[in-house]
């Protein structure tokens, strides 16, 4: 009963992943004008296969087994799925007879119909595939993985942003050092505070202090300042620097639903 | 960036529904559902969640215990850079503001919150991805109209993408690092399936679990 659940699921899940992916593929081609959804690499890619249909099947082919044994072991797809596979393969049904890229892989018409129907056959054999293994092996592929993920999360992942900001030009390294440290003090992880110091310091470098960045670094600023407060940053930060934290404090956060000690 | 853009006149790009701006939501909203929808599957089945293995191990955490801080926060500021990026840039990035945004960073949100009935239910995870899809679409419409031609900066998106493939490096020998924490034969499986995998150029992580899965059906671990 659970099998037929997951297999009916999955081909919902398939057409409407795939007929998104196949138009947002196609509209990259008429970017700028157009705003399509994909990734640069994926653009990248599709042109580097050159319209030949073999090369764009074995091409999505190689990411297929990678998505299939990461779905096998930890029930994640990886991100190639609607990055790689579903655009490459979408491509090749439409490409085979030698049809030409412009009225095959530039119509989000045409690539939405395939990417669906690419979408529900790739989806459903992934899932229906990885369901069948038994729970106790999904257990140790956990068992292994979270240790494992815990460490990229903290500390390697805010280590290596951290150090791409620093080597990134002074103003992303001085706003990732700022941002960075804060988000963990805050939030208990730097990398979003990173990402956002980047985001700010080569957005000043690349057009200075627009409307765009100055917009932006507000945003960041009054994202930082809730979250702070939400999570009750403010009263224990007064504490640890001994002080005693005002009464009309507590109970402002008594008021809106978040009460801290 | 093709040569068709020559060929092809404004009023397709304007009026043709699968060209024009106000049909871009529409997309967003049929991906997103289908991705939040992959979250449910991999909430209640373990199977099916749109990411990769480093990501949705996040989320794991959370589900296990260790709180939902990390994987929301991590999911909500790619969200957030991605959609400035996106509409800057005329491409959307669905990696970071679709799969890990609204794929891991939103549920984390919502989990973290208390909040289940999205996740939990099939039919509500639908609405739920849909409609953030929806809205993510038309503010990305909404921000192109206003910026574009202003701004030609990228926002350093290119140096997070090189730092977040960097940090995907890592997890292959993280993993086998953590089996042979786990125990001597699960160690060993992922030992040798990590080196055939290298061997076949295929990513290390992938042959890491498998190995470890291998060698951990024979010799069991308890798992508490």
């Amino acid at each position: 009963m659970e099998f037929i659940e997951i297999v009916i699921k999955s081909i919902i899940i398939g057409a409407l992943v795939g007929f998104g992916v196949g138009a947002g593929a196609a509209r990259m081609f008429h970017a700028p004008k157009v705003q399509g959804m994909g990734a640069f690499r994926t653009l990248g890619e599709l042109n580097a296969c050159a319209g030949d249909a073999a090369s764009h099947f074995s091409f999505g082919l190689g990411f297929f087994f990678n998505a299939w044994a990461s779905a096998v072991g930890a029930g994640a797809f990886t991100q190639d799925v609607d990055h790689r596979i579903i655009p490459n393969w979408a491509a090749a049904v439409l490409m085979r007879k030698g049809k030409r890229p412009e009225d095959t892989l530039h119509n989000p018409k045409k690539m939405a119909i395939a990417g669906a129907i690419i979408g529900v056959l790739v989806v459903t054999f992934l899932n229906s595939t990885a369901s069948a293994i038994p729970e106790s092996l999904q257990a140790i592929a956990i068992k292994v993985l979270v240790p494992a993920a815990n460490l990229l999360i903290n500390p390697i992942m805010p280590v290596i942003f951290w150090l791409a900001a620093l080597d990134a030009g002074k103003r992303a390294g001085l706003w990732g050092t700022i941002f960075g440290g804060a988000a963990h003090l805050i939030m208990g992880n730097a990398v979003p505070g990173i990402v956002l110091g980047i985001l700010i310091g080569k957005g000043v470098d690349d057009s200075g202090w627009s409307k765009v960045t100055k917009t932006l670094l507000i945003t960041v600023i009054l994202l930082f300042v809730l979250s702070a407060f939400f999570r009750g940053f403010d009263i224990n930060m007064m504490r640890g620097f001994n002080l005693e934290a005002p009464s009309w404090l507590i109970d402002l956060h008594k008021m809106i639903g978040f009460e801290v000690k | 960036m093709t040569n068709q853009q020559e060929t092809m006149n404004e009023e397709l790009y304007n009026k043709n529904f699968w060209y024009a701006d106000w049909s871009f939501p529409i997309f967003v909203a049929l991906l997103s559902a289908g991705i939040f929808a992959g979250t449910h599957m991999y909430f209640q089945y373990h199977i099916g969640a749109f990411n990769d293995v480093a990501i949705v191990a996040m989320l794991e955490a959370g589900i296990q215990g260790a709180g939902y801080g990390a994987a929301a926060a991590f999911g909500a500021s790619f969200l957030f850079a991605r959609i400035l990026e996106g509409s800057l840039v005329g491409i959307l990035d669905i990696g970071g503001s679709l799969q890990t945004g609204i794929g891991i960073g939103v549920p984390a949100l919502l989990l973290g919150a208390g909040i289940t009935a999205p996740v939990e239910s099939f039919a509500l995870s639908l609405i739920t991805g849909g409609l953030l899809g929806i809205i993510i679409g038309y503010v990305i419409i909404g921000i192109r109209k206003f910026t574009v031609g202003q701004s030609n900066s990228t926002f350093g998106a290119d140096i997070m993408m090189g730092a977040g493939n960097a940090s995907g490096r890592f997890l292959g020998p993280l993993i086998v690092i953590s089996a042979a924490s786990a125990s001597i034969p699960i160690g060993v499986g992922s030992i040798i399936g990590a080196a055939i995998f290298y061997a076949w150029k295929k990513p290390v992580a992938g042959g890491a679990i498998l190995g470890a899965m291998l060698l951990g059906a024979f010799f069991p671990i308890s798992l508490d």
